[in-house]
């Protein structure tokens, strides 16, 4: 009998104002100077009345209506969080009010959405982690107990670290490197490390995530009967689908019927007697793993390459990538506490995915999310800004 | 099938992209087994057909050079007389069988639309440029719009070499849109060379091309990072330009070459840094894809045909002399940047082939015969 997990990752990065070579050495207010305030929360404001708030609204209702029966899984960065407290924090009320019902279970993750995860030492990883921790532990008086890293990105370093810190799950990408023949419907275990592996069932996932409004897809129109069945036709533990809460309202708009197809989803699900919902710290405690995964290299949930080709496909990305790490040297000898929360929003992996340069399919994908309009631009506009940091991490 | 394809300028002979144009889509044509008779003025050296479906024929001396602004006072007579006597020599030259006629930009049109009138064919006009964009929307001249209009006006279909001239043609020209296709250029694969640390800007030095725009560049550029700048071109604007330079104290950091040949050109891409073509008004911008295709990085104006098509180069606003410098400057200082594009862009031109230029164009013609 497949548990379905339904999990969220909810998430806004802080956007770079326009920088060009000629403001490097003459910054004074350096969060106003990097940062384009004006266009964050005029996105974040967009984004909150097309999906946080409605969405949230539903999904309480829903939780409500079933008795909490239905039960879902969040992941709130700590950017995001810092959004709601600036601009509108009934945001973070409505987040409250679903942990409250009990249906709602919270995952850890780095509180900068970053990733720290593939530095070469694990220090900022975990500094981050333990952030993300409090963050959870002062909003909602809650320790969580599975880990999801940013974009999923998984291999066996990091899954020895979360069950290190004391982690029962940890999420990634159900990727056939990772599987080969296997479901991703059970639990693994890594071959290094006592912690159990949820992994998304990415069919499933993107035909919600992707492909819920494409006309040209097979399964066009995608309605919560037709859904249901084939979720009830799955054969496994758990049905892990694993997707950007934004999906909701925001890259599927509400014409789609996006909402819609949410709002029957539970009800058609409930007819069929072999399913039902579980968080992931139920999944985690419900299910056994039936075997080992093996992941020497990094794989995610990004694009079709499934890796971190994503944020490190290129020089430019690589080049910004390195000099980051090396800011965060010299900071942490420097020890100014500024400048590292600057450091560490500049870490998103969002200003390293506007440079990804990937073509086809994926580069439309990157297109969409990214505020610039080629991926060179972005390069300029961060490393720019990294060489300002570098200097002040220099100089003080 | 047969064209009388109508131009006046053909390698090695050439001013602008026109000419570079002609000989590739002719040989993309010949390639596909279209016979076609090319005619063009009379040179002081001979030009022969390198390809037995082109066959090239000269019809008479001129003395005009279409890219060439005449003052007012200049545009009288002996301007007219020349360009009269042009068209009134290839409609007496073309003769013979043909399924339609091909011409290329106002000079040729008179002619042409005399000629699809004379001998009863289907008339395609290629537009690579406009009066309003010699003119760099300055004071565009009567004379040669009108020209334009009525060769518009009479073609059976009108081939454009960006959606950008397309919009000049339906907006200023008041042609259907329907009968407008967008063909964009193409480029022959040039090889790389050994990178100096040079910044090119390579067209006729006129108000179009916005040369002075990169002087303003190349001036805050040099605060910042050591560059040579070569202005390679030839026009009326470069005795200004040269002081220009002087005066901004730069004029040892910027070379002056003058007019290239040929391969003094493919060389000087092979061993640029960095190609900007910062022109006001740019139908399409052949050059720029002749420096990717020689592993150029370029910024282009974002006015030009070009960057509708391509991804991988900068584009900035021609008169943003800021944002243009803080380009130049990152792809001076940041090899990732440099690296990435360079590779990036040259993969990205491999499908700008004559043959699908040719391909276009016959789809064109199969349309109308």
């Amino acid at each position: 009998m497949p548990s379905i997990c339904f999990y969220f990752e909810v998430h806004q990065p802080v956007r770079l104002n326009h920088f060009s070579v000629f403001n490097i050495g003459n910054t004074r207010d350096t969060h106003s100077t990097y940062f384009n305030r004006n266009l964050n929360q005029k996105i974040f404001e967009k984004v909150a009345n097309k999906c946080y708030l409605p969405t949230n609204n539903l999904l309480l209702d829903l939780i409500r209506q079933y008795d909490g029966k239905f039960r879902i899984s969040y992941s709130l960065t700590g950017t995001f969080v810092e959004y709601c407290e600036q601009y509108l924090p009934e945001v973070i009320d409505s987040f409250k009010e679903l942990f409250k019902t009990g249906a709602v279970d919270l995952i850890e993750e780095t509180y900068f959405h970053s990733l720290s995860g593939l530095y070469d030492d694990l220090d900022e990883f975990e500094d981050q982690i333990k952030m993300h921790r409090q963050m959870i532990k002062r909003l909602f008086n809650y320790k969580p107990k599975v880990f999801r890293n940013t974009e999923a990105i998984y291999d066996n370093r990091i899954a020895l670290k979360v069950a290190d810190l004391g982690y029962k799950g940890i999420i990634t990408e159900g990727a056939e490197r990772v599987l080969g023949w296997r479901s991703p419907n059970f639990l693994y275990k890594p071959v290094n490390a006592n912690i159990k592996v949820l992994l998304r069932n990415y069919k499933l996932s993107d035909d919600v995530g992707f492909r819920f409004s494409a006309r040209n897809w097979p399964g066009f129109p995608l309605t919560a009967d037709k859904y249901a069945n084939w979720m009830s036709n799955s054969f496994g533990d758990v049905i892990n689908l694993f997707m950007d809460y934004e999906t909701f309202g925001e890259h599927q708009w509400v014409e789609t019927g996006i909402f819609e197809f949410l709002r029957h989803l539970p009800g058609e699900v409930f007819k069929h007697d072999n399913l039902d919902f579980a968080t992931v710290s139920e999944a985690v405690e419900r299910y056994n793993p039936v075997g080992d995964i093996d992941v020497p290299w990094a794989v995610s949930w990004a694009d079709e390459d499934r890796n971190v080709s994503t944020w490190l496909g290129n020089n430019m990305q690589i080049a910004c990538f390195n000099e980051l790490k090396d800011i965060g040297r010299k900071l942490k000898k420097k020890g100014d506490r500024d400048l590292m929360y600057i450091w560490r929003l500049l870490q998103t992996s969002d200003h390293l995915y506007y440079i990804s340069t990937k073509g086809l399919e994926d580069g439309n994908v990157h297109a969409y999310f990214s505020p610039y309009d080629i991926p060179y631009d972005g390069f300029i506009n961060y490393m720019n800004i990294l060489q300002d940091l570098k200097e002040k991490a220099e100089s003080r | 099938m047969k064209i009388a394809m109508i131009g006046w300028e053909y390698p090695p002979f050439k001013v602008g992209g026109l000419g570079t144009h002609c000989y590739g889509l002719t040989h993309g044509l010949a390639d596909k087994n279209v016979h076609i008779d090319f005619y063009m003025p009379k040179l002081r050296q001979k030009i022969k057909s390198d390809n037995k479906n082109i066959n090239i024929i000269e019809v008479g001396e001129t003395e005009i050079f279409p890219y060439d602004r005449p003052d007012d006072k200049e545009l009288g007579g002996k301007f007219f007389d020349a360009v009269y006597r042009y068209n009134d020599l290839i409609v007496q030259r073309v003769k013979g069988k043909y399924d339609l006629i091909h011409c290329h930009d106002w000079l040729t049109m008179k002619a042409a639309v005399t000629l699809k009138e004379k001998l009863g064919i289907p008339l395609v006009l290629t537009v690579h440029s406009t009066e309003y964009d010699r003119s760099g929307w300055i004071y565009p001249n009567q004379w040669f719009i009108d020209i334009e209009r009525n060769g518009m006006e009479k073609a059976d279909r009108i081939i454009a070499v960006s959606e950008f001239t397309k919009r000049v043609i339906v907006e200023k020209y008041g042609i259907s849109p329907d009968k407008i296709t967008v063909v964009h250029n193409a480029v022959y694969p040039i090889g790389e060379g050994e990178r100096r640390n040079l910044v090119l800007f390579l067209g006729r030095l006129t108000i179009q091309k916005g040369p002075e725009f990169f002087l303003k560049a190349a001036r805050k550029v040099l605060d910042y990072e050591d560059a040579r700048f070569v202005i390679a071109g030839a026009g009326d604007m470069l005795p200004r330009l040269i002081e220009q330079a002087v005066h901004m104290g730069i004029s040892n950091k910027v070379i002056f070459t003058g007019k290239l040949t040929e391969e003094e050109v493919k060389h000087i891409y092979k061993i640029s840094s960095i190609y900007v073509m910062p022109s006001v008004s740019e139908p399409f911008g052949i050059t720029a894809l002749e420096a990717i295709s020689a592993g150029t990085p370029t910024i282009v104006s974002k006015s030009a045909g070009v960057s509708e098509v391509i991804k991988n180069c900068f584009k900035v606003d021609f008169w943003d002399t800021d944002e243009m410098a803080n380009k130049i400057i990152s792809l001076l200082r940041y090899s990732s940047l440099h690296d990435t594009m360079r590779q990036s862009s040259k993969r990205e031109i491999q499908l700008f082939t004559w043959d699908r230029v040719a391909e276009k164009t016959l789809e064109v013609y199969r349309g109308i015969t």
